[in-house]
């Protein structure tokens, strides 16, 4: 029933990069140096895990924020969950699964170092699930730790809390940081790689990447090859990723989900029919249609009262025009001027 | 590599539907109606169809030509010069058909910015406004299975509709199978209700058109039909003849699910749906006309912005939790009436004035204070309460109402958890 459903289908075209090894750009790694060279990985001390995470400056890919401050910080309480993200529900992004796909020893290890350090009451991996156009399974377990298949439509990423307890605390942390952080206990390595996703039409041998961090992004192109010229190159994932100019300029960082090339954009948007699709497949429930309009008319005082503060800026309106309108642009650029204009205090 | 390169908005994956292949989805579907016609009526309802496309399409690219717009491929007149013809008879003269297209296009569709933005659906209002004036040509039906002539006076052997003999108060004398068939005299695209029927539902499993608005038409229609029948007859023949005998059908599948005019939300489009099932069931059953639903589509699309505003203001609820009480009887902060609205617009102008001239031209600058001024001393009763008491107040309000809403925004992310 189009009722209660919210959100859209979409399709994930993940195939050859999440089956495919990942292929390791070259580069020299750099080690460093600790007090406790010695001590057995199952002798660490919290204090010892965390001062491992500052030396090898391990930058959590899901937020951006560097892990020892995570880890230092957070205090989860009784009954806390703690949460391995790996959830790619975005089109051609399979970075965070690939890492814990083809290295599950290691994520594992990371797993049990991070547990060490906020002792939590139940750890899980999150994996987007609805996956159709590949014969590949999601494994059952990484290491000792249960994945939980996060299922439905698009915005999946707001729908890794819904395991945990009613009450309880619960801390994400990303998949490719608990690789790094084994890497670090175990070999003293700094983290000076990150994951990415190659894909697009353009490019010729899709497939997952580990790169230095601040490769440019014509390099990482080079290292995939191209099929045709690209008319649009992104950098983020296909559904919230910027386009950019100057690939050789732009430089990839451990946030950097993927790189897509595609051979053609969308041109010349059509006008509106008012189909309603965009009000279905919003996932807040708003009434993205009319805010639209209220945006090109720069009616602010009706948007507040059509709760745009509320938008996650997820781009399902977007995907789902028929006439190929840049609804949710037009949104979020309505919102940023709203509130701008609140600082001011005009609005 | 850099030049080629475009620049484009987040998205970069998009729906491989468009509104092109949405408005072939329902090309494809006349199609097979217009095969149906073929058998009936002979070429000239073809020929019918074609001018009914040609005649939208050219004075659309007039209404672009006048408005010095790029003329667009667009596929919507084509659509309404497709639908036109089929809702009447196959004897019909070109220039009835043409004037129906003119309506349409120049008053329906153009002058509220054409494709997208039109308040009526444009075929209904061509057909409603020529039945209107021409109602002996729209409303006298040809004997099906003769081959009308192409050109020229009409010598076709002429019948009496199922419509009509209902509307008299009398059984027609036709079999429910020959209306399912379409073999009946009416209009040349909604008798054969086997094939209407089909093509609707290839539409809905497209979904092209969406399942709930010819559901939620027909479906209450018909119990209407049923409950207050006008023969005497029983209930179920009397659904039947009357369910089978007007536009209803073809009009529930290919003009009530018009996107434009109708409401955006599902169950906006279920309340329109019923709406224009109870018009036009009481057109039928209190007017004179036999084709009642094109006035009932048009009575519906009237109130099509409404239901979107119910839809939103239910939403509205929904979003804070649920809770009635938030929503309807929390303190509003003081609207602002226009004129005070006028004032900061006043004191913008005078700074943006003062900016553009500082110390050179001294004469724009008094002119400006005057101006100013002027206004300002109009209502100058107005601008004391601004300043000394409905800001204060607005502010308190405004904190209160930021108190109100914190715990029902930790509520919503517990309830997101718990789904």
């Amino acid at each position: 029933m189009s009722f209660f459903v919210r959100g859209i289908i979409l399709e994930q075209k993940k195939e050859p990069m999440l089956t495919r090894s990942t292929l390791v750009m070259r580069h020299e790694y750099e080690y460093f140096d600790c007090d406790f060279p010695d001590i057995a990985l199952d002798e660490l001390s919290r204090e010892q895990i965390i001062e491992l995470a500052r030396l090898a400056e391990i930058v959590d890919e899901s937020d951006g924020k560097l892990l020892c401050e995570k880890l230092e910080k957070t205090d989860l309480g009784e009954g806390g969950t703690l949460i391995i993200d790996a959830v790619d529900d975005e089109p051609y992004i399979s970075s965070q699964m690939s890492g814990c796909i083809h290295h599950p020893e290691k994520v594992a290890l990371g797993i049990e170092l991070c547990e060490k350090v906020l002792s939590p009451e139940k750890t899980y991996v999150a994996m987007y699930k609805h996956i159709f156009d590949t014969n590949f399974s999601i494994p059952k377990k990484i290491g000792n730790y249960k994945v939980e298949k996060i299922g439905g439509r698009y915005p999946a990423e707001g729908r890794v809390y819904r395991h945990i307890p009613k009450g309880k605390n619960a801390v994400v942390v990303g998949a490719c940081a608990m690789l790094h952080l084994a890497r670090a206990a175990e070999d003293s390595r700094k983290m000076t790689s990150c994951f990415i996703t190659v894909a697009g039409d353009a490019i010729l041998n899709p497939r997952n990447v580990e790169v230095p961090v601040g490769t440019s992004v014509e390099r990482i192109i080079q290292l995939c090859g191209l099929n045709e010229k690209p008319e649009v190159i992104i950098m983020g994932g296909s559904m919230t990723g910027r386009s950019i100019f100057e690939p050789e300029n732009e430089v990839v960082g451990p946030t950097t989900r993927g790189i897509i090339a595609l051979s053609r954009g969308y041109h010349n948007p059509s006008p509106c029919i008012g189909c309603g699709r965009c009000d279905h497949a919003c996932p807040k429930a708003l009434s993205v249609s009319t805010m639209r309009k209220l945006a090109e008319f720069g009616d602010f005082e009706k948007l507040t009262r059509y709760d745009a503060a509320l938008c996650i800026g997820c781009g399902a309106c977007s995907y789902v025009c028929p006439s190929r309108i840049d609804v949710a642009a037009t949104i979020i650029k309505a919102k940023k001027q709203m509130e701008l204009a609140k600082k001011e205090g005009t609005l | 590599m850099n030049e080629s390169l475009m620049f484009q908005n987040a998205p970069h994956v998009r729906q491989s539907e468009s509104v092109r292949t949405m408005m072939t989805d329902v090309i494809i579907a006349l199609v097979p109606i217009y095969v149906m016609a073929f058998f009936y009526y002979g070429p000239r309802a073809l020929l019918l169809g074609l001018s009914g496309i040609l005649f939208c399409v050219v004075f659309s690219a007039i209404g672009a030509l006048v408005l010095h717009e790029k003329i667009s491929f667009d596929l919507t007149p084509a659509i309404t010069g497709l639908v036109i013809p089929l809702l009447m008879p196959a004897t019909v003269d070109y220039f009835v058909i043409a004037a129906a297209c003119a309506v349409a296009i120049f008053v329906v569709k153009l002058p509220f910015g054409g494709t997208g933005n039109n308040l009526f659906n444009p075929a209904a209002v061509g057909f409603a406004s020529a039945a209107i004036c021409w109602p002996a040509k729209v409303f006298s039906y040809p004997a099906p299975l003769q081959t009308l002539e192409i050109f020229g006076e009409n010598t076709a052997a002429m019948a009496q509709s199922p419509a009509y003999s209902l509307a008299l108060g009398a059984v027609p004398e036709y079999e429910v199978l020959d209306m399912l068939l379409g073999s009946v005299p009416g209009p040349m695209g909604a008798t054969n209700i086997f094939v209407v029927a089909t093509c609707g539902i290839f539409l809905m499993v497209r979904k092209t058109v969406n399942w709930i608005t010819p559901v939620s038409f027909l479906l209450p229609y018909s119990l209407l039909l049923a409950l207050f029948p006008r023969i005497e007859a029983s209930s179920f023949d009397s659904l039947c003849y009357e369910l089978f005998s007007g536009i209803a059908i073809f009009g529930a599948f290919f003009m009530l699910s018009e996107p434009v005019t109708s409401p955006k939300r599902d169950f906006g489009k279920f309340m329109a749906g019923i709406t224009s099932a109870v018009a036009a069931f009481l057109f039928r059953y209190f007017g004179e006309l036999e084709m009642g639903f094109a006035y009932a589509l048009i009575i519906m699309n009237v109130f099509s912005p409404l239901f979107d505003e119910i839809c939103e203001e239910i939403l509205h609820v929904l979003r804070r939790g649920g809770k009635l009480k938030k929503v309807f009887f929390e303190k509003k902060p003081k609207e602002k009436t226009e004129k005070e609205e006028k004032l900061p617009f006043v004191r913008v102008l005078k700074k943006k004035k003062a900016e553009e001239a500082p110390a050179e031209a001294v004469e724009e600058n008094t002119e400006a204070e005057e101006l100013s001024e002027e206004e300002i001393t109009e209502e100058p009763v107005i601008e004391v309460s601004f300043d000394e008491t409905s800001e204060e107040e607005i502010s308190e309000e405004e904190n209160e109402e930021q108190e109100e809403k914190e715990p029902s925004e930790d509520e919503k992310t517990e309830e997101e958890a718990a789904v």
